[in-house]
């Protein structure tokens, strides 16, 4: 890319945050709110003190794993819209570990271990089942993720009813919560675990490597640009598609397990948080460039948590940092648009 | 007239085409020039007859310094020059041709002085010309003729003729060399430009010949066939190299192919192909060549019968099972399916790189790029996106990225949307491969380039195909009849019902 | 093509998050100016457990005292959500309370967040109490009031501190509140066994558990007393059928269709639907066919404004009333007189839809007859003279006994039921 085109894409990028911004403030005054209060709020909620900050940091892990691993698939030409139940896969593996493993003689550690290994197993598994469905299917992966959500949701609902049921009721509140030897151990005082905390940051810096710096990556990249070149050019195409599954579901996998050993400590029927879409939106949002997963999953974090105090301060509905995540993400894809058409002129 | 060319120099980007080329060629001679597809001749002719310009060097007609600027210019000076590819006007009459070569000489068209003209000229050659027929209706050799006439009345005193023979019969070959026989005793120059040996030895007075752009001899009769054959193709490279090959297995045996696709079916193909060889395949668009040329890569699962790659059975294997048996596919869609847009070209030469390992060595493929950017003339840098290269360095990508060695190379139209120059040097790329030992089948719609390139031929029409015929024995209408499904008898090929 | 799958793939991504963000327009400019309270609180509904009695109220001289609530849902769903939230508003106006709310508690909705967490942001804002709405928090409420021992905690529909009950824990901070819906239930399937023509009831279930069995049950209990006592008939000719769709509202894919279900129930000569589900199908289903010239009738569930919707069809709704409860929990909080006890609160049996007394009600709709109106109103009164149908002889679904002839049902018997009773029809536990 000439500098130029750097410059003029970093430009636009900047115009659609502005304008993303803009549009906020207008429907912050259509719905008569105090524009300027109700960002100090988001500020204030999502750093107004340290705890706070670590919140944002325990939303952020989860959200750059499956980021990072969108950004394999995105870049192998796959829209792996199952990350969904790749990461309840993931917790419900994990889920089912912790039961075996829990009134075993293995010391916590071992089990967590083995526990989240499991879980990406389990995400890896599932992501690999829409990856054989598209590649000796035909189904294309939109169709066959969405399918495999819907599966993973109704294998949730029914565990935790069913055969996961706690004693007494069986209830929206997940199954019996494991005991306290089998969370991943938190900072004093804090929700934030350092164990999920900096796997997640390995992982991104591991996929940044991968898919820079890597053979592998280059196939990957020659696959998802020109599949067909690709093979003719001689690369093992379905293979690289299903490894680049493989990967990405280990990544939701490892997401949901940590849902489970670091932040919920049980199954619960809406395991997966929605991770799954917000990191199609990140990933989306950061269009190939593995180093911005980072900063971009962190601002979404951060506008998920500050934006709570919305409804709580402000009597404002608090999907407003969905409104501005949506906006941002429209303006971005406007204005490649609005790019690509100048580069063309 | 005496024409001379002094210290001729033509670079086409990086690749030189002339390369300080001085040659001297006496009034009242047919001059040969020979030389392998690529070497220059092409240039060197469209420069004497101001299709282009020198980058830098001398002509003299007569021993005068002459600056041509352009093909009237040239013709004003009395150079004329016969095309490859017959510049006419298929959908006029032949005296309306005739007439549009004439430098207009006032604002109405003298055309009872033409067809008087007309008449006398195609006489005294003894041509026998309809000056009222449509051009598109006559054949190869016709319009040869018609050419050369409007090029007489415009005066020309130089004629060059750019591989005349391609197309036309073996009669009219006789009576166009007659033609030149008599023009040349007439004190007319000529200058015969062709590859094929056999033609220049019988016809020409002199030859000279030019191998990659360079001048690197002159001959006088009698000719030294091993000789000239030395000095067109380098000394490394002795005659006849095929027949060594032919000898050895082939290295790409169907037997009893039989293919189907929605439109068409074609059955029972048998097929040995040597090394070195080239064979081309024609017939019109979709007449089962493109599935064809994708069943021997691989591509196209055969319904029935064997294919086999040197001595590997490869029948319903898959393409990188044949490429690992050193078979390569090149598509036409180069963009769409030869290369990947939005890698670079240094990318795409790590793609298939053999030294793969885990991390990507950036200096290791800045190196290799540039190396193949040097060995394939490719205009562009290591880190160019492969979208921002032209066609012709594309199919220049393309094949720098195939393997060496290779036993066979299929090709889809390997000059299709190529300038002329392109053409010339992506052949002579080609080639080369050939004389290392690659088999090459490939298709194309130019008939020109099909009777041009190949060894042999294989006529698809309408699912059926034709046994291999020699191309040396095959003219233009000839070819064009089997395409449009005429004459297929003779290969007792029946009609399917 | 790719590309433009994408691009219109991340487009409709997008505008869905907008959508469903503006959808419900929340600018709810803060209240403050209610009429004041208009009575005193009523007297306390008899069938209470022992409650410290609270003097009157004096009026508040200090700042207000401020609760915090966490929906589940939407604070204006028209349902399970929003009875909570105007019971809070109940507090709000009786109390001189100050209540802030966050809604969509759930992790769907607020990914990464945790109910626990999102109470403490209540606190930073200065709740002294929190509300947890839904039995997907109970682990979570449990959490939060062991870790802040200083806030008092309301767990509705929870029975962690049931001192009989099976899941007790002791959390001295932590009050469970449920209304007895199981008399609502009765009531609804009284209803529908006197409307009935073709003596089919089809009860549109949600998941299986404790609550959802015994709140099937009771509908059943009550329609086959007002079937053999009120209309004479044997019991073995009313059929009633429990069709569990899965969820408590429709996930397409996941659950069965609700209006498939309901649909089905109609076509197979089901003429009333009894609703346990936290949407209306039921209701619109029976209105379509209504429309379309059949007798098909049908009973909402939760929320008291439910039959708005269909008046035509709706015999009338059970729906809960949180607000007396609360009021009474959260002024023991301001007055120092709190004490944990899990509250399993019922009906005034003096009117069951006094808003300052009943935790739960039932109001009769429009497609009621008279003639069955009247008899509802009967049962009404005999359940309020001491009518109790969960006593035995009962057997449940595969035949083992339940209650004994003449054994009254604890209410651990009842609030775990383990099956659905005999003469139901339909799953007891889930497939396995």
């Amino acid at each position: 890319m000439k500098r130029e085109q750097i410059g003029l894409s970093l430009g636009l990028r900047l115009l659609a945050i502005l304008l993303a911004l803009l549009f906020t403030v207008m429907v912050l005054l259509l719905s008569g709110a105090p524009p300027l209060e109700a960002f100090r709020q988001i500020v204030l909620g999502a750093f107004g003190s340290y705890k706070r900050f670590t919140d944002v940091l325990v939303s952020w892990v989860p959200l750059l794993l499956v980021s990072s691993g969108l950004l394999i698939t995105f870049t192998a030409g796959l829209w792996n819209i199952g990350i969904e139940g790749q990461i309840t896969l993931g917790a419900i593996a994990t889920t089912w570990a912790l039961r075996l493993l829990q009134d075993s003689t293995f010391p916590p550690a071992l089990s967590l271990l083995l526990a989240t290994l499991a879980g990406m197993l389990g995400g890896a598994i599932w992501a690999l089942l829409a990856g054989a469905l598209k590649t000796f299917g035909g189904v294309n992966e939109i169709f066959g993720g969405l399918g495999l959500n819907f599966v993973a949701t109704a294998l949730t609902l029914w565990l935790i009813f069913g055969p996961w049921k706690r004693p007494g009721i069986g209830s929206m509140s997940g199954t019996e919560p494991f005991p306290q030897a089998l969370w991943l151990p938190v900072l004093p005082g804090l929700r934030l675990s350092l164990w999920a905390l900096v796997p997640g940051l390995l992982a991104w810096g591991m996929v940044f490597l991968l898919l820079s710096n890597t053979y592998f990556g280059l196939r990957l990249k020659a696959v998802g640009k020109n599949l067909r070149a690709a093979y003719l050019l001689g690369v093992p195409t379905w293979q690289h598609m299903m490894l680049a599954f493989l990967l990405c579901g280990a990544l939701g996998g490892l997401a949901g397990s940590f849902q489970v050993t670091a932040v919920y400590h049980r199954l619960i029927p809406a395991i997966s948080s929605g991770y799954g879409y917000l990191g199609l939106l990140v990933a989306m949002l950061v269009n190939f460039q593995t180093l911005w997963v980072a900063p971009v999953a962190f601002f979404f974090a951060a506008l998920n948590l500050g934006s709570i105090q919305l409804p709580i301060v402000l009597k404002l509905d608090s999907s407003l940092s969905g409104v501005i995540q949506g906006v941002l993400v429209l303006f971005v894809l406007l204005l490649d648009g609005v790019r690509r058409r100048m580069e063309r002129g | 007239m005496k024409v001379e060319l002094r210290h001729i120099h033509k670079h086409f980007g990086p690749v030189h085409a002339n390369n300080d080329i001085t040659l001297s060629i006496p009034a009242g001679t047919i001059q040969g020039l020979l030389g392998e597809n690529g070497a220059g001749k092409s240039t060197l002719m469209k420069i004497l007859s101001g299709f282009l310009r020198a980058d830098s060097g001398e002509i003299l007609l007569d021993d005068r310094r002459v600056i041509i600027r352009s093909p009237a210019d040239a013709i004003r000076h009395g150079i004329g020059m016969l095309h490859q590819d017959p510049l006419d006007f298929p959908p006029l009459r032949v005296i309306d041709n005739f007439l549009l070569g004439q430098q207009a000489k006032g604002i109405f068209l003298q055309r009872n002085q033409a067809l008087e003209a007309f008449q006398r000229l195609a006489q005294q050659y003894d041509f026998s010309l309809d000056p009222f027929a449509y051009v598109e209706n006559l054949t190869v050799g016709e319009r040869q003729q018609l050419e050369i006439l409007r090029l007489l009345w415009s005066g020309v005193r130089v004629l060059i003729l750019d591989e005349p023979t391609t197309g036309i019969s073996a009669a009219q070959k006789q009576k166009l060399f007659a033609t030149l026989r008599r023009l040349a005793e007439e004190g007319r120059t000529v200058i015969f430009v062709s590859h094929k040996l056999e033609e220049v030895e019988e016809l020409c007075h002199r030859v000279a010949v030019l191998r990659a752009g360079r001048l690197v001899g002159e001959m006088h009769p009698p000719y030294d066939t091993r000789k000239l054959v030395e000095m067109m193709f380098g000394r490394e490279i002795q005659a006849a190299p095929r027949a060594s090959f032919a000898a050895s297995i082939p290295v790409l045996r169907l037997q009893q192919m039989t293919l189907e696709d929605v439109r068409l079916r074609m059955t029972a193909v048998d097929l040995d192909v040597h090394a070195g060889e080239t064979i081309g395949l024609a017939g019109m668009e979709g007449s089962g060549q493109d599935l064809f040329l994708r069943a021997c890569a691989g591509l196209v699962r055969p319904v029935a019968g064997r294919v086999l790659v040197g001595e590997q059975d490869l029948t319903g294997k898959a393409y990188h099972a044949y490429k690992r048996a050193g078979v390569e596919f090149l598509p036409a869609a180069r963009l769409e399916e030869g290369l990947v847009p939005g890698l670079t070209l240094s990318e795409h030469f790590l793609l298939v790189s053999e030294r793969q390992g885990f991390f990507l060595q950036r200096a290791y493929a800045q190196r290799l790029a540039e190396e193949q950017i040097a060995l394939y003339n490719i205009k562009g840098r290591p880190h160019s996106p492969v979208e921002s290269l032209s066609g012709g360095n594309q199919q220049r990508a393309l094949l720098a990225l195939l393997r060496q060695p290779l036993s066979l190379l299929l090709l889809e139209h390997p000059t299709r949307g190529l300038d002329v120059e392109s053409s010339i040097y992506i052949w002579s790329l080609l080639k080369e491969r050939c004389r290392q030992g690659t088999a090459i089948l490939f298709i194309s719609s130019d008939l020109e380039e099909i009777l041009q390139y190949s060894d042999r031929v294989l006529v698809f029409f309408s699912g059926k195909v034709s046994p291999p015929l020699e191309a040396s024995a095959l003219s233009v209408e000839e070819l064009g009849g089997l395409i449009g499904g005429k004459g297929w008898e003779k290969f007792g090929v029946q009609r399917e019902s | 093509m790719r590309k433009s799958l994408f691009t219109v793939f991340a487009f409709v991504l997008g505008l869905s998050l907008i959508l469903s963000a503006c959808a419900p327009k929340t600018p709810t400019p803060a209240p403050a100016t209610q009429a004041p309270a208009t009575q005193p609180p009523a007297t306390e509904a008899p069938t209470q457990p022992p409650a410290p009695t609270v003097a009157p109220t004096e009026a508040p001289t200090q700042a207000p005292f401020v609760f915090g609530m966490l929906l589940v849902g939407p604070y204006n769903d028209r349902g399970w959500s929003q009875a909570h939230y105007e019971a809070g508003k109940y507090v709000e106006q009786k109390l001189g309370a100050k209540m802030i709310y966050l809604d969509k508690v759930n992790p769907a909705d607020r990914p990464g967040t945790t109910a626990s967490q999102l109470a403490e942001e209540l606190v930073a804002q200065g709740a002294r109490l929190i509300i947890f709405n839904s039995d997907d928090m109970k682990d979570e409420s449990t959490k939060f009031a062991q870790e802040h021992p200083d806030v008092f905690v309301i767990m509705a529909s929870g029975d962690q501190v049931w001192k009989e009950g099976k899941a007790y824990t002791e959390i001295p901070n932590m009050i469970n509140i449920m209304g007895r819906m199981e008399y609502g239930k009765m009531i609804a399937g009284c209803a529908a066994a006197l409307t009935t023509q073709t003596g089919k009831i089809g009860y549109l279930g949600p998941l299986i558990n404790d609550e959802t069995r015994r709140l099937a049950a009771s509908a059943y209990l009550g329609a086959r007393y007002c079937w053999t006592k009120y209309l004479g008939k044997d019991a073995r000719d009313l059929a009633f059928k429990v069709s569990w769709i899965g969820f408590w509202f429709n996930i397409p894919g996941v659950t069965d269709d609700p209006t498939k279900v309901a649909d089905d129930f109609i076509n197979s000569g089901y003429d009333v639907i009894i609703s346990g589900i936290d949407t209306t199908e039921a209701l619109t289903q029976a209105k379509k066919a209504h429309d379309a010239g059949k007798a098909v009738w049908a009973i909402p569930y939760d929320f008291i404004g439910a039959c708005e919707e269909a008046p035509d069809v709706c015999l009338g709704v059970p729906y809960f009333n949180w607000g007396p409860e609360y009021l009474k929990a959260i002024k023991a909080a301001a007055e120092g007189t709190w004490q944990s006890q899990f509250v399993w609160a019922g009906p005034d049996w003096k009117d069951i839809n006094n808003p300052d007394t009943s935790a739960v009600g039932f109001v009769k709709g429009k497609a009621l007859s008279e003639n069955a109106a009247r008899m509802v109103d009967q049962f009404i009164s005999e359940l309020a003279g001491g009518l109790n149908l969960w006593v035995g002889p009962l057997k449940l679904q595969d035949g083992t006994e339940y209650l004994k002839e003449g054994e009254v049902a604890t209410d651990q018997q009842i609030w775990y039921l383990p099956q659905l009773l005999e003469g139901m029809e339909g799953q007891s536990v889930p497939q396995q």
